[in-house]
């Protein structure tokens, strides 16, 4: 969980060695309050009551998940038989296969096409003001909250009254069901995927566009660079750990995945929206089954610290100074 | 020849692009302000015939939705206020005084890989514990979760503005005889407010948002937020749809306000301080 972080931004407290065991180095050094300086131990003394108690708050969840996971309604111990029960359903693996569909579907389109928008912004759009307006409108879907967002989205695709079937000419009997017909559901609520966050992808992209030195871009052009290789030797590098950044954001929502699916198909139809997080829900909170549902949130946190370790350090490092 | 194509080209893909992008907003403002007569035609219309605000006034006041607005923002300004607190004295120590590198880089990537766990995980426990001490369908329950839950962003959005801020105002106030806290009182405090700002107007868009905590830890119109309101107008049985719509446009519209007073901030808070608009 270190990515390794530069210093502390005023004055340098005394470089301590890492320890590298119990015995590596002498106490006194490493843990003596009064070595500490003044400033320091202020420091501590207002940062730890304070970071104690949200750690606690935070950590208490994985916790009592584990408690709950491993005992019975009625306190006893019953070892790993929740897990047991979690793993066998295969169910859960559908859900997992539905989930990397929806991911991949979703990731690499809002990802090529949110790279796509900031370029033919950067090198077209050179008005201010219309730039502006670009990045404001950009930023209109990423505030809503994502129960709006299905609600506009019902109202494009319902059968009845959805503008999209009567844009199409399909009315009365030849609607087409785009929320309740096993192939296109799935597709339906990844393009509100879509909609919704292209315009972040963008909105990071055309910042990091920004950051390209204007000299080596026109270097380049003096040497007859079109407009691909421009983009494939210089802007890349320097998009480069924003793409990674962006991926990997990106990944975490779409594991999290829940309101607009909830509102849009509620899982179905069948179980073929039925994402990651609505089959928790669904075991937790419609089957009841809180000991089986705690063992796979247990198995989520644990895949997900998993997951942060590694994305951790690619991030880009800690930006302070 | 072929320049002009390719311009004429890449306009147009940006018009579509904003056509694509927008218009399901317009047609979302177009339904809330539809009579229900309007709602039955045969074919949608694209402007409302008689604009009327008949459905907003249902919703709020017919059907207590004004409760839920109330909920929300009660729920909102408070979480966001204690997220702001907690997160300002994480980030005083870890960014003013000399906090060993170990130290600050574990609080950062603790609050860091708190962004990652989908809630749904967490919600599961929390239900539990929320419904052992009593605090089931109670609003209290939801400004704690909430408050956890905006503290990674609330932390990576206040460091970056207190990083800004260089050293030596508060060295000069000390050296002029003033205490630390006098220092931190009225030198640093006015010069960070700007950005205290933004991030509580970030955090508190993020709570007004938030859906699943919300469903799950609350049952009735007491403490029930917005969004699980217009959640239920949703999927309900018969659909009124322009009473859905103006349910939309009100939860659209209050985050929509405050993001373009903080504007600047708003990509900074979505990447936690990665990417700084200018």
């Amino acid at each position: 969980m270190t990515a390794g972080a530069p210093g502390g931004a005023i004055g340098t407290a005394p470089a301590v060695p890492p320890s590298r065991g119990p015995f590596a180095v002498p106490a006194r050094i490493r843990s003596g309050w009064y070595q500490r300086s003044r400033q320091e131990r202020l420091a501590l003394r207002l940062l730890l009551p304070v970071f104690g108690l949200v750690f606690v708050a935070a950590t208490i969840p994985f916790v009592l998940a584990v408690v709950q996971a491993l005992t019975s309604d009625d306190g006893r111990f019953i070892g790993a038989d929740n897990f047991g029960r979690a793993l066998s359903n295969d169910q859960l693996f559908e859900a997992i296969r539905q989930t990397a569909i929806y991911g991949s579907v979703v990731l690499p389109t809002e990802i090529l096409l949110g790279l796509g928008l900031a370029l033919l912004v950067h090198r077209t759009v050179k008005s201010r003001v219309l730039r502006a307006v670009i990045y404001v409108a950009a930023m209109i879907p990423i505030v809503i909250p994502q129960v709006a967002v299905g609600v506009v989205f019902r109202l494009l695709y319902i059968p009845d009254y959805g503008l999209i079937n009567v844009l199409l000419g399909q009315t009365g009997n030849s609607q087409i069901l785009w929320l309740s017909s096993p192939p296109l559901a799935i597709f339906a609520v990844a393009s509100v995927d879509i909609w919704q966050w292209t315009p972040f992808v963008y909105l990071i992209m055309f910042a990091g566009l920004q950051t390209v030195p204007p000299e080596s871009v026109e270097a380049a052009q003096l040497d007859g660079a079109t407009s691909w290789t421009q983009f494939r030797h210089i802007e890349l590098f320097y998009l480069r750990p924003l793409l990674l950044l962006v991926f990997f954001f990106r990944l975490a929502d779409v594991l999290r995945v829940f309101d607009h699916v909830y509102i849009l198909t509620g899982g179905g139809p069948g179980t073929t929206t039925q994402f990651l997080s609505l089959y928790l829900y669904r075991i937790a909170f419609r089957f009841s089954d809180l000991g089986q549902a705690s063992a796979l949130a247990v198995l989520v946190m644990a895949f997900m610290i998993v997951l942060y370790t590694v994305i951790s350090r690619f991030l880009p490092a800690d930006t302070s100074s | 020849m072929t320049r002009i194509a390719t311009r004429l080209l890449t306009w147009l893909a940006l018009a579509i692009a904003f056509v694509v992008f927008v218009f399901p907003l317009y047609y979302l403002v177009v339904t809330s302000l539809k009579t229900h007569a309007e709602l039955f035609q045969a074919v949608p219309t694209l402007f409302p015939r008689q604009p009327t605000l008949a459905s907003y006034s249902s919703l709020l006041f017919d059907q207590g939705f004004a409760q839920l607005l109330l909920n929300s923002i009660v729920v909102g300004i408070s979480a966001t206020a204690l997220a702001l607190v907690i997160a300002f004295a994480i980030c005083y120590p870890i960014t003013r005084l000399p906090v060993r590198p170990r130290m600050r880089s574990f609080v950062l990537n603790w609050a860091l890989s708190l962004r990652f766990l989908p809630p749904i995980a967490v919600v599961i426990p929390y239900f539990l514990i929320v419904r052992t001490i009593g605090l089931y369908n109670q609003i209290p329950a939801l400004v704690i979760v909430y408050t956890i839950f905006n503290l990674p962003l609330s932390i990576w959005m206040l460091k970056g503005f207190l990083e800004q801020i260089p050293a030596e105002v508060e060295e000069a106030a000390l050296v002029d005889g003033g205490t630390r806290f006098q220092a931190f009182r009225l030198v640093l405090l006015p010069l960070a407010s700007t950005g205290i700002l933004a991030a509580g107007i970030i955090v508190f868009a993020f709570d007004w948002a938030e859906f699943l905590f919300a469903f799950i830890l609350t049952a009735t119109p007491d403490s029930m937020t917005f969004p699980v309101g217009v959640q239920g107008l949703v999927t309900q049985f018969e659909i009124i749809w322009n009473d859905m719509a103006a349910g939309g446009v009100i939860a659209i519209l209050i985050p929509l306000v405050l993001m373009l007073f903080a504007r600047r901030y708003v990509i900074a808070g979505l990447t936690f301080g990665v990417i700084r608009e200018k």
